[in-house]
């Protein structure tokens, strides 16, 4: 079996009075889309930026293509579409996608961000400030900027937060061409919907600890709505 | 056992300043000055200069636990580096108002901007503002980060600051051991060393209890999210 | 290799000159600074001369203040500063494109500020005036390495004007002094032979503020 694209072996994040994450150990196959599931300030957020190389664990060890995620290889390998923008309002659209091309090395930039632009329907707009895009318009732009490098790990933290339907079901459709592509995709969210509807697997974190892996095909989404999922919170309760 | 130590220092302490008052008060000869009021005011000088002395030495630790930190990423260089900063900035705080009680009746003034005050003022400055920009982060790794670049960027700065303002003339009574003619009487040179190791010795005790004091804060802290999650 | 920081560099000064109300901004506020402290010290023009140099560097390094408080508030509204911990590139790179940016809109500030200081202070400009260019290089280039690096501390704390100004200009005020020595040297006319070795000092203290606040720039990154 070739190389998982993520390991992450028994890691904890704990610093001083805070405690993030306490010995969570999973893996992630090459091609694999894996929802992690838990409810706000269960840890999601900071084990998302131990596997992008943010921040280090305080024990445990990740690997990333089998190499430590700072490795500047690695990061050049890998997405994060979060709530945050990424982007600069007083830049166009097409500068703030050639700023980046350069900085990943784009061969054939132009050509990509174009073709980026019209994935996500904003080539109309392209010569606009980003400060004056809506905000569906905006988030559209942060999906095409993370997907300029062709990534081959989506990092996705929280994606769908602040999100107009439209916005939505052109993530969803490039998320889907994506998995299509062979890409490994991570995606942290308390949506059960949209999580049983694009992963394969899920895995559910609670107070800073993994309480549950296992295969969407093998699970009833009712089940883990059941088991996981409280109705009147909408979130995760255990 | 460590309770042990910090007892044994404090006996130790209490004795050494007891010894070091009448050293200072008593034992050491009356300085020729004509004015009297010089004379009772020259006797800051063996809490002064130590307390300077403190401040640097508490400041390198503060360089070398940020350097440790950013090395090892382990919490407890961390909390030596900001334990030794408050510290610093405490010794610093005494050379800045011994110094004018000092001034007032020799120079008759309090405060001129004079090399030494100034240098030192700086120097005060620039660790306050460390201490400040801890308040004003979260705690994480984040905050020990930055206040480790900080930690090491300030002592960098140290000497620079020091030496920039040479340039001007100094009021300043020189630094009276170097020089041999007019230097410090025997029992003056006895009773200075004396106080300096005091103080040093005040300082390690200082930073103990302070650091214990931080570690247990850690503890405490870690003990209640530990509830909240069971 | 310096191709993250001239991009970074070229997408600065491409957001700056756009917003040309704050140069324009900044440009009117030092020249407030002048009229400000004439009316505040009532002084012979002889004693203005005399004060004339560390003046200019006040305006200096207020406007110094200003693009550095710009330069990274940019970098965190849209959480761009994660953005730059998450490319593939060597933090050093980072901190090389931000002190250009920075040092260049400092300098041009410079430019614009030093013809009203001549015009409102009736300085005779003279061949001699030249020495002020690398007095002026080597004190902003020390205003800014260190400032870049502090200021992409600050940035991380609500209070980010006032934390700045807190860390900034106590670590800063041995290269204004050195600055301001020289400048008054120039503007006087009296060059002495402690010119050369005071400029070649500062000129030191920058290479060193540059290289470690270079090597430590991944850490600020670092979450």
């Amino acid at each position: 079996m070739s190389v998982p694209a993520l390991e992450v072996l028994a890691i904890s994040k704990d610093f001083g009075r805070i405690i993030a994450l306490r010995g969570v150990s999973f893996s992630v196959q090459s091609g694999e889309f894996v929802s992690i599931l838990g409810r706000n300030g269960a840890g999601k957020t900071t084990l998302l930026n131990i596997i992008s190389g943010i921040s280090r664990p305080s024990e445990g060890e990740v690997k990333l293509f089998g190499t430590d995620p700072s490795d500047r290889e690695n990061k050049a390998k890998l997405a994060v579409i979060s709530h945050e923008m990424f982007l600069y309002g007083n830049l166009t659209a097409i500068e703030n996608l050639e700023y980046y091309s350069r900085i990943y090395n784009i061969p054939n930039a132009k050509q990509r961000v174009e073709t980026v632009l019209n994935d996500v329907e904003l080539t109309h707009r392209r010569f606009d400030l980003v400060a004056t895009y809506s905000r569906g318009m905006t988030q559209r732009l942060t999906i095409a900027r993370a997907l300029l490098h062709e990534p081959s790990l989506l990092l996705l933290d929280e994606p769908f937060t602040g999100l107009d339907q439209h916005a939505i079901g052109m993530l969803i459709t490039l998320l889907k061409k994506q998995k299509e592509m062979g890409r490994t995709i991570l995606l942290t969210t308390h949506d059960l919907h949209t999580a049983t509807e694009l992963s394969d697997r899920y895995v559910v974190i609670s107070k800073h600890k993994i309480v549950k892996d296992g295969l969407i095909a093998d699970t009833n989404p009712d089940a883990i709505r059941e088991k996981f999922f409280s109705a009147d919170t909408g979130g995760i309760d255990l | 056992m460590r309770s042990k130590i910090d007892k044994i220092l404090l006996i130790i302490l209490l004795i050494a300043f007891s010894v070091s008052i009448y050293l200072i008060f008593q034992w050491v000869p009356q300085i020729k000055a004509s004015n009297p009021a010089e004379q009772i005011a020259q006797r800051i000088f063996y809490f002064h200069v130590p307390s300077a002395w403190l401040g640097f030495l508490a400041f390198f630790v503060v360089f070398c636990g940020s350097v440790a930190y950013l090395a090892t990423r382990n919490r407890k260089y961390e909390l030596i580096s900001v334990a030794s900063a408050e510290i610093g900035v405490l010794f610093i705080s005494l050379v800045l108002i011994t110094g004018p009680i000092w001034a007032k009746p020799v120079w008759g003034i309090w405060w001129t901007w004079d090399v030494r005050l100034t240098s030192s003022l700086i120097l005060w400055l620039i660790y306050v503002a460390f201490l400040m920009l801890r308040r004003y982060l979260p705690d994480g790794s984040k905050r020990a980060n930055l206040s480790a670049v900080v930690g090491i960027i300030g002592f960098t700065d140290v000497p620079i600051v020091y030496y920039s303002i040479r340039w001007w003339e100094t009021q300043h009574p020189k630094a009276v051991m170097a020089s041999s003619e007019g230097s410090l009487a025997a029992p003056m040179f006895f009773a200075f060393m004396f106080s300096l190791a005091t103080f040093t010795l005040l300082y390690v005790y200082l930073i103990r209890k302070r650091y214990q004091l931080l570690t247990l804060e850690d503890t405490l802290n870690k003990q209640f999210k530990e509830m909240e999650i069971l | 290799m310096m191709r993250t920081a001239i991009s970074i560099l070229k997408k600065d000064l491409r957001m700056e000159f756009r917003s040309k109300e704050s140069i324009l901004a900044m440009w009117i506020f030092s020249l407030l600074i002048f009229v400000i402290f004439n009316f505040t010290f009532e002084v012979s023009r002889l004693v203005m001369l005399e004060i004339a140099p560390g003046l200019l560097w006040v305006a200096f390094v207020f406007s110094g203040m200003f693009g550095l408080n710009q330069s990274f508030a940019l970098e965190k509204e849209n959480g761009n500063l994660r953005a730059m911990a998450l490319m593939p590139v060597d933090g050093g790179q980072i901190y090389v494109g931000k002190f250009f940016s920075v040092t260049i809109i400092m300098l041009m500030f410079e430019a614009l500020i030093f013809p009203i200081f001549i015009i409102f202070y009736d300085l005779q400009l003279s061949l001699g005036m030249f020495r002020l260019i690398p007095v002026l290089l080597a004190g902003t280039i020390g205003f800014t390495s260190l400032g870049t690096i502090l200021s992409a501390v600050a940035v991380h704390t609500r209070n980010q004007q006032i934390l700045l100004s807190l860390l900034l200009w106590p670590l800063v005020s041995p290269i204004i002094i050195w600055s301001v020595t020289l400048t008054g040297m120039v503007l006087s006319g009296e060059v002495t032979e402690a010119f050369y070795p005071l400029l070649l000092r500062v000129g030191a203290f920058d290479v060193i503020f540059f290289t470690l606040s270079y090597m430590l720039f991944d850490f600020i990154l670092e979450d």
